[in-house]
């Protein structure tokens, strides 16, 4: 369709401006960061008239209250290992469920697909409950595992597979390949658009929970960043915004960057989430 | 393809023994839960049937009052804050479907960004941008001379709750639009053309055309932002920390509270049982009219 040049050029200034809006709270962030306590308190400018370091240092020497390092090492630590785990556990399901025959096979994804509507505030407090009775509150344990009994991941690996031509897998099955082997040459490479997304998305997803992990960590030293910077802004001695500000930097940080790199590689396969 | 029973079992078995552990356990463990006098410091007080449900229903009880507070003010929340989260990323869809072709990767990476932005992260910023001491923009809007006291956007009615709707619309919108651009790319360009030729304009292509294409992306949007929408925490549970004077409260905040400030942990789980039914009852409702509207169009 062929447009004139005007309205394109207004469509993009009208872009620029909700750019801008869109951007404004991270620049505030970063700004307000860089600015000194009496500034970013009546500071009209996003910019900062005196560029300061303080709020870094103040922050990082207040470790009892702000172990910025050791958060972002949990959540190093439970967002790669859960991201792995439920992309594991949900190629193998959807696997099973759509190649070999599992027994009850139509059974399982109609709970699937039940299990789905159902919110997950009714399975959260319980879940806290056993995990304090196993005595694994504070540990890394309830920051991962339970990640891997959401079943968005197994239907949405599982349509997709569905429809996919099955003749080159039983090719390599009688040239003698195992399961496994077929898994991980045949499958792996024509689903990975969609292991993609769904790895971007559990990562995020894992990455930015707050209600679960400020319920099953109360403990300083081992919350995700997420949470901390939730404990931080609950916290009473935290009135500098400035300082508030460069905890935030690094908390959003190394999500944004992770986005900004694979952005490119998940814009098709959201096609796939939303369709289901 | 022939395979064994016992080989076909170990590849789903991890996923099953996971579900069973971590949702089916707690589910039913829940259902018990509810059903007995159940604290966090004092343990297991024993069965007393349907008597938490009974509670939530009788009026007299603190119980129900607040469970009613937090629906009512999560209901206000769903019915503000859904219509504007699914209008404004279509809205937004549109204008980068729109754009010149070079450009739209750029707008639509920055309309998209703030989904990798925690809600702790966006509370944070989102509290010192509108804080009535001190806050960004009062700061700002007094130096323009447009306001000359500072405004209590997160102490008064209903600022905060507007103040909510405006953070959850900057952190959430990016998703929706994603789904809606892909929705809008599935539509047959051919079809733009044609109409164009007969002299269609945007509305009538949008009529007929572009929200044909995407009713069902559009059906799916709305039910996953209601959903969402009920599950309002972080923001006022770290903006407006419930206030002014409870009115944002949510319903989370409220089953939250009930478990560990009032330490009553079976009264909590059944406020989620009930919750979660609530939210069914919604998302049917809401799937119930999206599918009754399209056959009404069918018929015309």
């Amino acid at each position: 369709m062929k447009r004139s040049r005007k309205i394109n050029i207004v469509l993009v200034i009208i872009a620029a401006v909700i750019a801008y809006f869109c951007l404004i709270p991270l620049l505030f962030m970063v700004f307000t960061s860089f600015k000194g306590m009496s500034e970013s308190i009546s500071s009209s400018t996003l910019l900062p008239k005196v560029w300061t370091m303080e709020n870094y240092t103040s922050l990082l020497a207040d470790v009892a209250t702000a172990p910025v390092f050791r958060w972002l090492a949990n959540t190093a630590i439970i967002t790669c290992i859960g991201t792995l785990c439920v992309l594991a556990v949900d190629i193998l399901a959807a696997y099973a469920l759509s190649r070999l025959h599992v027994p009850f096979a139509g059974k399982i994804i109609t709970m699937i697909i039940w299990v789905m509507t159902i919110p997950g505030i009714v399975t959260l407090f319980p879940s806290f409950y056993m995990f304090k009775n196993l005595d694994l509150l504070n540990t890394y344990i309830p920051l991962i595992l339970p990640y891997t009994s959401n079943a968005m991941g197994v239907f949405l690996i599982y349509n997709f597979l569905k429809d996919f031509p099955v003749a080159l897998e039983e090719a390599a099955i009688i040239d003698g390949a195992s399961l496994f082997t077929v898994l991980r040459k045949v499958i792996f490479p024509s689903i990975k658009p969609v292991v993609m997304t769904l790895g971007f998305i559990t990562f995020l997803n894992i990455y930015n929970d707050y209600l679960w992990p400020s319920i099953a960590i109360q403990s300083n030293e081992m919350k995700t960043v997420t949470v901390g910077i939730g404990s931080l802004v609950l916290g009473a001695n935290f009135v500098d915004p400035g300082v508030m500000m460069a905890a935030t930097v690094f908390a959003v940080f190394p999500a944004l960057l992770l986005f900004l790199m694979v952005n490119k590689y998940i814009v098709k396969g959201v096609t796939n989430v939303g369709i289901k | 393809m022939k395979v064994s029973k016992w080989k076909s079992t170990i590849f789903i078995a991890p996923f099953l023994v996971c579900f069973g552990l971590f949702w089916l356990a707690p589910f039913v463990y829940g259902i018990y839960m509810s059903l007995h006098k159940l604290s966090l410091t004092r343990g297991n007080m024993g069965f007393i049937g349907l008597q938490n449900f009974l509670d939530l229903f009788n009026k007299d009880s603190m119980y129900s009052e607040a469970f009613f507070l937090g629906l009512k003010n999560t209901v206000i929340f769903v019915l503000v804050s859904v219509p504007l989260l699914v209008l404004i990323s279509l809205g937004l869809a549109l204008l980068v479907d729109n754009l010149p072709k070079k450009v739209q990767g750029f707008f639509r990476t920055v309309f998209f960004m703030s989904y990798a932005v925690s809600v702790t992260s966006v509370s944070a910023i989102f509290v010192w941008l509108f804080s009535g001491n001190g806050g960004f923009l009062n700061n700002m809007l007094v130096k323009m001379h447009i306001i000359s006291q500072p405004v209590p956007w997160l102490e008064a009615q209903p600022l905060a709750l507007i103040v909510l709707v405006i953070t959850t619309i900057w952190w959430t919108i990016g998703f929706n639009m994603m789904l809606f651009i892909n929705a809008l790319n599935g539509i047959d360009t051919a079809l733009y053309e044609a109409s164009s030729i007969d002299g269609a304009n945007f509305w009538n292509q949008f009529k007929s055309i572009i929200f044909p294409g995407i009713k069902s992306v559009f059906a799916f949007v709305t039910l996953t932002t209601v959903i969402a929408s009920f599950n309002v925490f972080g923001q006022p549970q770290l903006i407006t920390k419930g206030g002014p004077t409870q009115t944002t409260k949510s319903l989370i905040m409220v089953i939250q509270q009930t478990i560990f400030d009032g330490n009553n942990l079976g009264m909590g789980t059944a406020m989620a049982l009930l919750m979660g039914v609530v939210v069914m009852v919604f998302a049917l409702l809401q799937n119930f009219l999206t599918r009754e509207k399209k056959e009404l169009k069918g018929e015309k």
